[in-house]
C-alpha cells in the first residue's frame, strides 16, 4: 500500500513554463519524480526540455493547452501548481474537473474565499488538494524501479524509506524534522499548508498515517492560529494505533499579529500554541519544547518499537 | 486587514443595510460641526482598531454642541489598548428597543462560511456564548457560495429573530453576505443589530446596524485595487512599515534578540527558542522582532533584512536561523557580510545553517574573520548563545 499517491505515479505540472514552476520541475525530475506533462494553453504543442535531469538523461516534458488534455494524454494521477494566486482557484478548478486525483498547491497569497471554493468542490469530485501555501509532498519508496514522489519543494535527498509519517503546517520546519531524524527514515512527509483553510488538514493526514501499514509513528509539526491541532489530537486519542509526538510554534507570538503565514494569528484569545500544547498532552501526546526536543521524544519511540 | 468602524459602516451602506445617520471627523472643530448637522443627542465614538472601546471611554453621548466638542477633545488623543485614536464618528443616537448581534466569518474547520448569531446581542458575544450558549446559533453558509432569500429567511427564523423582524433580518443576512462576498471579507459582524423606534409606534420600528467590524483578506487585495481606499494614515511601527515595503514579513515584539529565519515555523520556533534561553539563563532575555525572509531569498533580501533589524535600537543581539530548502546558504552568508560592509555594528550576530549550501555558506561567514560573527551548530545552541550575549551585552551598558 502507498500513501496518498501510488509510488512512481505520473504527475503534471500547472504553471510549468513560470519561474517557480522550471526551477522545481528540474528538481522533481532529479528526485526520480515520473513528471508526464505541464499545463499553459499559451504553450500548448510546446516542450519543455530539462537537460539530464531524469537519471543523467534529458527529460522532454510536452505542454499541454488544459489539464483534462493532460490527463487524456497521460494518464497523470497528480497534479503540483505553481501558478500565481489570481490564476489560482482557475487552475485548481480545472484540474479538479479533469478528474485528477491529487492536486498540491505550492502557492502562497491565494484569497481565503478561492481556496474554500477548490476545497468543496474537490470534495465533490472526491479528490484530494493539499495545500495551498505548503511545501508539498514526499513519499519515501526502497525499490528503485519504483520511486516515491516528491511533489512541491521539499528538497530531496534528506531522508530515505523508514517507519515514520510526518505531517506539519510549516515548510522548514519539516525540514529541520526530516533532518534531526533522518536516521530512522520515513514512509511519507506532507505540508498541509500555512493557510486559514487548506485541503487536506492534520487530522486527514493521520488517517492517511494510521491506515498505511507501514508507518509505525507520527510526527505532527503545528502552529499558532485556528484549532487544526486540536482537532487533529482528539482525533487521534479516540482512533490512532500508532505513537505521535508533536512540536507546536508560536509561543512568544502576540495576540493579533500575523506571523508570516496567513493562517498564523491569534485572535479573540484563540488559537495560541499554549491551548494546542495543553490539549495535546491531555490526551497523552508529547510536546517537544523546541524541534530537536521532538526528535528526541521520536527517538525514545524508535528505539521501543519492535 | 481590519477596518475602522467608518469605513465598515461604509461597506454596509454600500450594500443597503440600514444604519444611523454619521460623519467621521478628525478634530474637534469638525466634531462640532458634524454633530450639528446630526442633530441632538448623538454619540461620538473613538475610531479605533480595537474592542472594549466603551469601557476605556472612548464612547460618549452628547446632549448639545458643547458637550459634543468636549468629548472629542477627551477622546481624539486616546491611545486604547496600545492604539492612537484616528478620529471620531459623530453618530445620531437611536432609541434602542432590543440589541441582536450578527457576523459572517471564515470558519477554519468547517472550511466554509459561519453565520454566528444571537437575539441576545449588545455585549461581546464570547461573553454572550460564555453565559448562554444556548442562545447563539451557529449556522453554515456553503464555500461554493448558494445562499438566497429563502435560505436568508429560514436561518432568520431559526436565529429567534423576533416574528416581526424576520423579514428585514432576512434582507440584511442576505445583504451582509453580499458585503462579505464582495469585498473579499473574512469578518462582517454587526453588533448591535439594533431594533429601534418609538416603543409605542410598532410602524416606527426598524433593524439597524449600530456598530460594525469588517476584516478584508489580504491575499485579495490583487482584484480591490490593493484595498487604497481604505489605507491607513496611522504607521503603527516604523519598522514594521519599512520591512513591508521590501515586501518581508515582519513584526516588531518587545525583546533583545533580532531573529531572522527562513519560513515562517521556522522563525516562530526560533523565537521562542530565545525565550527559552531567556529563560533557563535567568536573564528574562527575550525576541525583538520576528523576520522571515521567505524561500529562496537572495543575498539582497538578506542584507536588507539584517539592515533593519540591526537599526532598531531595542536589538542587541542577532540570531539568524536558515534552514535552506530552496534559500541558498550562501546567498545568506553573502547578504550578511554585504550589509555589515555598510553597517558598522558593535551587535553580535550568531547564526546557524543547515540544509542547502550550508557548510559552503558557513566557510564564507567564518573566512570573514568578522568578530560580530559568532557560529553555532544547532538552532538550539544558537538560541542560547544569541541570549547569552545580548544579557552581557545589556550588562556592559
Amino acid at each position: 500500500m502507498t500513501l496518498f499517491i501510488d509510488h512512481n505515479a505520473p504527475v503534471i505540472v500547472q504553471g510549468i513554463t513560470g519561474h517557480q514552476g522550471m526551477t522545481h520541475t528540474a528538481r522533481m525530475l532529479k528526485a526520480g519524480t515520473n513528471i508526464v506533462g505541464g499545463v499553459n494553453p499559451r504553450k500548448a504543442g510546446t516542450e519543455v526540455v530539462y537537460p539530464g535531469a531524469r537519471n543523467g538523461e534529458d527529460a522532454h516534458i510536452p505542454v499541454y493547452a488544459t489539464c483534462q488534455e493532460a490527463r487524456e494524454a497521460t494518464g497523470a494521477q497528480a497534479s503540483v501548481v505553481f501558478v500565481p494566486p489570481r490564476f489560482a482557484k482557475g487552475a485548481i478548478v480545472e484540474a479538479v474537473e479533469a478528474g485528477i486525483g491529487l492536486i498540491v498547491v505550492i502557492t502562497e497569497g491565494i484569497p481565503v474565499a478561492d481556496t474554500a471554493y477548490c476545497v468543496a468542490l474537490a470534495q465533490r469530485h472526491g479528490v484530494r488538494i493539499i495545500g495551498p501555501n505548503c511545501p508539498g509532498l514526499v513519499t519515501l519508496s526502497d525499490d528503485p524501479a519504483n520511486p516515491g514522489v516528491n511533489l512541491g519543494i521539499i528538497p530531496d535527498g534528506i531522508v530515505g524509506r523508514g517507519p515514520i509519517g510526518l505531517v506539519s503546517k510549516s515548510g522548514t520546519l519539516t525540514y529541520q524534522l526530516m533532518g534531526e531524524l533522518a536516521e530512522y527514515g520515513f514512509t511519507a512527509c506532507l505540508g498541509v499548508g500555512g493557510d486559514p483553510i487548506v485541503g487536506t488538514t492534520l487530522l486527514e493526514a493521520l488517517q492517511q498515517f494510521n491506515d498505511d501499514p507501514d508507518t509505525k509513528a507520527c510526527v505532527m509539526i503545528g502552529e499558532i492560529g485556528g484549532t487544526a491541532e486540536q482537532e487533529a489530537a482528539i482525533w487521534a486519542h479516540e482512533h490512532m494505533t500508532k505513537p505521535i509526538v508533536a512540536y507546536i510554534a508560536g509561543f512568544t507570538a502576540p495576540e493579533g499579529k500575523q506571523m508570516g503565514h496567513a493562517g498564523a494569528i491569534v485572535s479573540g484569545g484563540k488559537g495560541t500554541a499554549k491551548d494546542k500544547k495543553e490539549t495535546l498532552e491531555r490526551v497523552g501526546i508529547k510536546v517537544g519544547r523546541t524541534p530537536g526536543q521532538t526528535a528526541q521524544y521520536m527517538r525514545e519511540i524508535m528505539a521501543n518499537l519492535d | 486587514m481590519d477596518l475602522y468602524e467608518y469605513q465598515a459602516r461604509q461597506l454596509l451602506e454600500e450594500q443597503g443595510i440600514p444604519t444611523p445617520q454619521a460623519i467621521f471627523a478628525e478634530n474637534s472643530h469638525d466634531v462640532a460641526e458634524a454633530a450639528d448637522r446630526i442633530g441632538y443627542p448623538n454619540v461620538i465614538k473613538a475610531q479605533v482598531k480595537i474592542g472594549h472601546r466603551g469601557q476605556a471611554g472612548g464612547v460618549k453621548l452628547a446632549k448639545d454642541r458643547e458637550e459634543a466638542i468636549l468629548d472629542s477633545e477627551s477622546i481624539l488623543p486616546m491611545t486604547i489598548h496600545g492604539h492612537k485614536v484616528s478620529g471620531v464618528l459623530v453618530a445620531e443616537a437611536k432609541n434602542i428597543l432590543h440589541e441582536y448581534y450578527v457576523s459572517i466569518s471564515v470558519d477554519r474547520t468547517s472550511r466554509d462560511y459561519d453565520v454566528l448569531a444571537t437575539a441576545n446581542g449588545g455585549t461581546e458575544v464570547e461573553e454572550i456564548a460564555k453565559q448562554h450558549p444556548e442562545a447563539v446559533k451557529r449556522l453554515h453558509i456553503s464555500a461554493l457560495g448558494d445562499f438566497d432569500i429563502e435560505d436568508a429567511r429560514k436561518m432568520a427564523g431559526e436565529i429567534g429573530f423576533y416574528h416581526a423582524d424576520v423579514e428585514q433580518a432576512a434582507q440584511i443576512l442576505l445583504k451582509m453576505w453580499e458585503v462579505f462576498k464582495k469585498n473579499d471579507a473574512t469578518l462582517v459582524e454587526i453588533n448591535p443589530l439594533a431594533k429601534i423606534g418609538d416603543p409605542d409606534d410598532e410602524s416606527s420600528k426598524s433593524l439597524c446596524a449600530l456598530d460594525a467590524k469588517i476584516s478584508l483578506d489580504d491575499n485579495a487585495a490583487f482584484r480591490h485595487d490593493g484595498w487604497k481606499r481604505f489605507e491607513d494614515p496611522i504607521v503603527s511601527d516604523p519598522y514594521e512599515q519599512k520591512a513591508r515595503e521590501r515586501g518581508l514579513h515582519y513584526v516588531h515584539l518587545h525583546g533583545e534578540v533580532g531573529v531572522i529565519g527562513n519560513g515562517a515555523g521556522l522563525v516562530m520556533s526560533s523565537l521562542d527558542a530565545v525565550s527559552g534561553a531567556g529563560e533557563d539563563q535567568g536573564t528574562g532575555i527575550k525576541p525583538a522582532n520576528f523576520l522571515d525572509i521567505g524561500g529562496g531569498a537572495s543575498a539582497e533580501v538578506m542584507k536588507d533584512s539584517l539592515s533593519i533589524v540591526l537599526a532598531d535600537p531595542q536589538v542587541v543581539s542577532v540570531f539568524v536561523n536558515v534552514y535552506g530548502g530552496i534559500t541558498s546558504c550562501v546567498e545568506v552568508a553573502e547578504g550578511i557580510l554585504k550589509a555589515l560592509e555598510e553597517i558598522n555594528t558593535a551587535k553580535p550576530i550568531v547564526i546557524r545553517f543547515d540544509g542547502n549550501a550550508a557548510q559552503k555558506g558557513l566557510q564564507i561567514l567564518l573566512s570573514a574573520d568578522n568578530p560580530r560573527i559568532h557560529v553555532a551548530r544547532t538552532m538550539e545552541d544558537a538560541a542560547q548563545l544569541a541570549a547569552k550575549l545580548a544579557a552581557e551585552q545589556k550588562g556592559e551598558r
